[in-house]
């Protein structure tokens, strides 16, 4: 073997020995790292983020040292090095193995160097030096692995595998008594329709979780003598090995869990989480319709959603049939889908009216209906808007889609003319048997009752007409003032349209609001003539005309009519009239206040919050239960207010500085400033 | 000081407007029974707009199916948060019919579950001192609608305080007359209306 074959597997042998260096030190930054962090948990118990990144921290380590190693032995790729490493760990050499190995063979006094460099015996020197060398790593590693071995088997899988719900894992030191309140570990498994996964949560405050999920809390102790009561409910308590654990299943609204040990108490509030309506909307009918025929069909199509699934869909319909106090329903659904835990689907159908058997009038209520996969607390139903369809009434469409209202009572003090007509007959039988003053002061009389229909009637055809009813005939009533001509009344009404004046033509091209007052027309102009006749004691010549007008009134009568709906007429109670006329004796006495101003439960946060506060300094862990109490009652009517509270009542609990969380909860509670006094104006007494 | 008005409430769906001479009537009714500041009419607001947030007191009645609208709906939420009180009469006094299981099931959507209202609560000493209960109407006496007599009312309660009153006893029908009409009674059946309207105003 000459010095380059030597130099060559020196070389080998050297660069393997610094990758077993480079691992073996690597090895030992990786045990050290970790020892250093299970040593650290079991001092001061070291949070799951510190813990989760451990291992991790472990494994870098190990890369970065073997690196540093392999980077500081890689002159090992050099023949020349090599050789002056063996020179260095063998003098003896004298540099006979360097020149041999860098020099040409062909070079002269170069066998007499390769001779000198065979007789040194240099192999044991330099492994000795490379064990020397690999010892301290090896060592390193070793105690790092003594040093996890004989830790508590706890800490050890806290830092080997570190989960949310470890905290009981961690040792009680030797001799400190156990502490069962503290900590505490809540698994919460979500019912299995939601496919949530489950969770655990170390020593918390609050446990949030789906409605009817299955909450454990577990502590470390025996289960003698402790208590739990949920809201007003008690709670088993059971216990396993050294662990003690409640179970129970998450409540619809939130509540307090109180665990009681002796005479030391904890809270941790319950927060369900609830599941939420399946969203539907309904695409199609987009408004609400009415049909002229219960004929023909309707798409109908909806959208639906849910954050858990759809079980089912359906449209459902409700028929409403009947006026006024009688009416009759008929239900049914239609299109029914099932969704087998779709996020989102699409719903259609199509409704036949015929097969509704609907009847003028009726009404179609229709809407879309989802049900989420909710088998435990549910399962929730969610609706779209309802949209309504109906079926004209007949002869809707000839008139006015209104619906009818009943005409006003009549004036019972206005004879009717029929009367008139019998009073005036009866005048005229017994007219050759009175005197003149008095057949002119009877026919006077009835002359004004004539007067007090016309007028009636005028109000009759000036309210259709939509003008002041009373001005016309007010007018003709007036003494001072000549009265109108029939042509003058009808050139009036015409006015009051703005027809105009000039088609009076009865026969012809009649105006429209001479067609529809004609025959009351005819009995006012009528009843004109005999007035005037009745006025100057002719009874027998105004008869005709009565008998004219009568005959036009039942004409009108029979006439087919149009009855608008209107807002029905507001009775004014006339309060001074009636006040406290009733009998009051069996009314009970007592004084009345009015009612607290609206929101005053957001006052009382605002209180209760402050004094809380104010209970901090002198005894910090009633104030955090009073905080705990108050986020409870928070949690569903204001829940900005209470998750900053849950932020302050965390950060209390882990003894840091929680005056900008306390702040932030504080101006949650005040709330938003309100613009204007709301709620109730009324605030007398009486 | 604001005088107390009688408000009827208007929403899309149904009639709404099935009980026009009740507002007239329980305004007599309050003005003849107690010293409160009572506008002498009553007047019709809309479920979703914001003048309901005006008023402390508004009545819902009918015989059709209600469905609220998305803003009648939250209005009403919003209205009740802020201390309204509903006060809704099934007018076809049928907890079979159609408005009874709408209304319910529109009014259980929107402001939560309902329960009944025990006979011994403050609704029924408000005032006047019912001690049976919610007094019975003479459709129920008379087998109408369902041919039930409700021994109880319903609610939906905020805070230990009837936040919306459900009746399916037809009051809309009973007190649906002229106050002019009430001499003729014997007994003046509206003066539970005193105690709802006691009751809204100061429990």
């Amino acid at each position: 073997m000459n010095a380059r074959d030597l130099v060559r597997r020196a070389r080998v042998a050297l660069g393997v020995a610094a990758l077993a260096s480079a691992t073996l030190w690597g090895l030992a930054a990786c045990f050290a790292t970790l020892a250093l962090g299970a040593m650290g948990d079991w001092a001061f118990g070291l949070p799951l983020a510190v813990r989760r990144v451990l291992f991790p921290l472990a494994i870098a380590s190990f890369a970065v040292k073997a690196l540093h190693v392999l980077w500081r032995a890689r002159r090992v790729r050099e023949p020349g090095a090599v050789a002056l490493w063996l020179e260095e760990r063998v003098p003896a050499l004298d540099y006979a193995l360097v020149t041999a190995a860098e020099r040409s063979p062909s070079l002269p006094r170069i066998d007499a160097l390769e001779r000198a460099a065979a007789a040194v015996e240099f192999v044991a020197p330099a492994t000795g030096e490379v064990a020397r060398r690999l010892a301290t790593p090896i060592g390193i590693a070793a105690a790092s692995l003594v040093l996890l071995l004989f830790l508590p088997p706890g800490i050890v899988s806290r830092v080997r595998s570190p989960a949310a719900g470890d905290a009981l894992d961690h040792p009680v030191a030797a001799g400190a008594a156990v502490d069962r309140l503290v900590p505490i570990v809540a698994r919460v498994s979500p019912p299995a329709y939601s496919g949530l996964p489950a969770q655990s949560l170390d020593d918390p405050s609050a446990i949030g979780g789906l409605v009817a999920s299955a909450v454990t809390v577990e502590g470390r102790g025996s289960a003698e003598g402790l208590s739990a009561r949920l809201g007003e409910a008690s709670l088993a308590v059971t216990g396993s090995g050294a662990r003690w654990s409640i179970r129970f299943a998450m409540p619809r609204h939130p509540v307090a869990l109180r665990l009681a040990d002796g005479a030391r108490d904890r809270l941790v509030i319950l927060e369900p989480l609830p599941d939420s309506a399946p969203v539907v909307g309904l695409l199609a009918p987009a408004k609400d319709a009415v049909f002229r025929e219960p004929a023909g069909t309707v798409e109908l199509s909806a959208e639906v959603r849910d954050d858990f699934g759809v079980a089912d869909a359906w449209f459902e319909y409700i028929v409403s049939s009947g006026e006024g106090e009688s009416f009759t329903f008929r239900s049914g659904v239609l299109g029914r889908v099932e969704a087998h835990g779709a996020q989102s689907t699409a719903l259609r159908a199509t409704l036949h009216l015929e097969a509704l058997a609907l009847k003028p009038g009726d009404l179609v209520h229709l809407r879309a209906v989802a049900r989420d996969r909710n088998d435990v607390a549910g399962p929730d139903t969610g609706v779209s808007e309802t949209r309504t369809l109906r079926i004209a009434r007949r002869g809707e469409y000839d008139s006015i889609a209104v619906e009818g209202a009943p005409p006003p009572d009549a004036d019972k003090s206005v004879l009717s003319e029929r009367m008139l007509i019998l009073l005036t007959e009866d005048l005229q039988r017994r007219r050759p048997k009175l005197k003149h003053d008095v057949l002119v002061a009877e026919a006077g009389s009835i002359a004004r009752e004539q007067a007090k229909l016309r007028k009636q009637v005028s109000k009759v055809i000036f309210a259709r007409l939509g003008a002041d009813a009373e001005s016309e005939e007010s007018q003709a009533l007036d003494d001072s003032a000549p009265p109108k001509t029939p042509e003058e009344m009808l050139r009036a009404a015409d006015a009051a349209t703005n027809v105009g004046t000039s088609a009076l033509d009865f026969e012809g091209d009649e105006t429209p609001v001479v067609a529809v007052n004609r025959t009351l027309l005819e009995a006012y102009n009528a009843m004109w003539d005999a007035e005037r006749e009745l006025q100057i004691a002719e009874p027998a010549k105004a008869l005709p005309f009565m008998r004219a007008a009568l005959d036009a009134i039942q004409r009108a009568r029979a006439a087919e009519r149009m009855y608008l709906r209107g807002r029905p007429p507001v009775a004014i109670v006339d309060l001074d009239k009636v006040r406290l006329a009733g009998k009051r004796d069996d009314a009970g006495g007592g004084s009345r206040a009015p009612r607290l101003a609206v929101d005053s439960s957001a006052a009382r946060r605002v209180r209760r919050l402050d004094g809380a506060l104010a209970l901090l300094r002198a005894n910090p862990a009633a104030a955090v239960d009073s905080l705990l109490l108050l986020r409870v009652d928070a949690i569903a009517p204001d829940p900005a207010f209470a998750a900053a509270l849950g932020i302050a009542i965390d950060s209390l609990r882990a003894g840091h500085d929680a005056t900008a969380a306390i702040a932030r909860a504080r101006r949650a509670a005040g709330g938003a400033p309100l613009a204007q006094r709301a709620g109730t104006p009324w605030d007398g007494a009486w | 000081m604001s005088d107390f008005t009688w408000v009827t409430l208007q929403y899309e769906s149904g009639d709404w407007d099935s009980a026009p001479l009740v507002p007239a009537n329980i305004i007599d009714t309050i003005a003849r029974y107690t010293n409160i500041d009572v506008a002498p009419a009553g007047i019709v607001v809309p479920l979703s707009s914001p003048d309901l947030l005006r008023f402390p007191f508004a009545f819902l009645t009918g015989h059709l199916p209600v469905r609220f609208t998305s803003a009648e709906r939250d209005r009403l939420v919003e209205w009740i948060g802020r201390g309204g009180f509903l006060f809704v009469d099934d007018h076809n006094h049928d907890i079979d019919g159609a408005f009874h299981k709408t209304v319910t099931e529109e009014l259980s959507r929107a402001l939560g579950p309902m329960v009944d209202v025990p006979n011994d609560s403050p609704l029924y000493r408000s005032f006047f001192t019912f001690a049976e209960g919610p007094p019975a109407t003479s459709h129920e006496l008379n087998g109408w609608g369902d041919n039930l007599v409700h021994k109880h009312l319903k609610a939906v309660m905020r805070e230990g305080r009837i936040a919306a009153l459900f009746s399916n006893k037809d009051y809309s029908s009973e007190w649906g007359y002229h106050p002019d009409n009430k001499r003729f009674q014997s007994v003046d059946n509206t003066k539970f209306a005193v105690n709802v309207v006691v009751y809204a105003l100061t429990s």
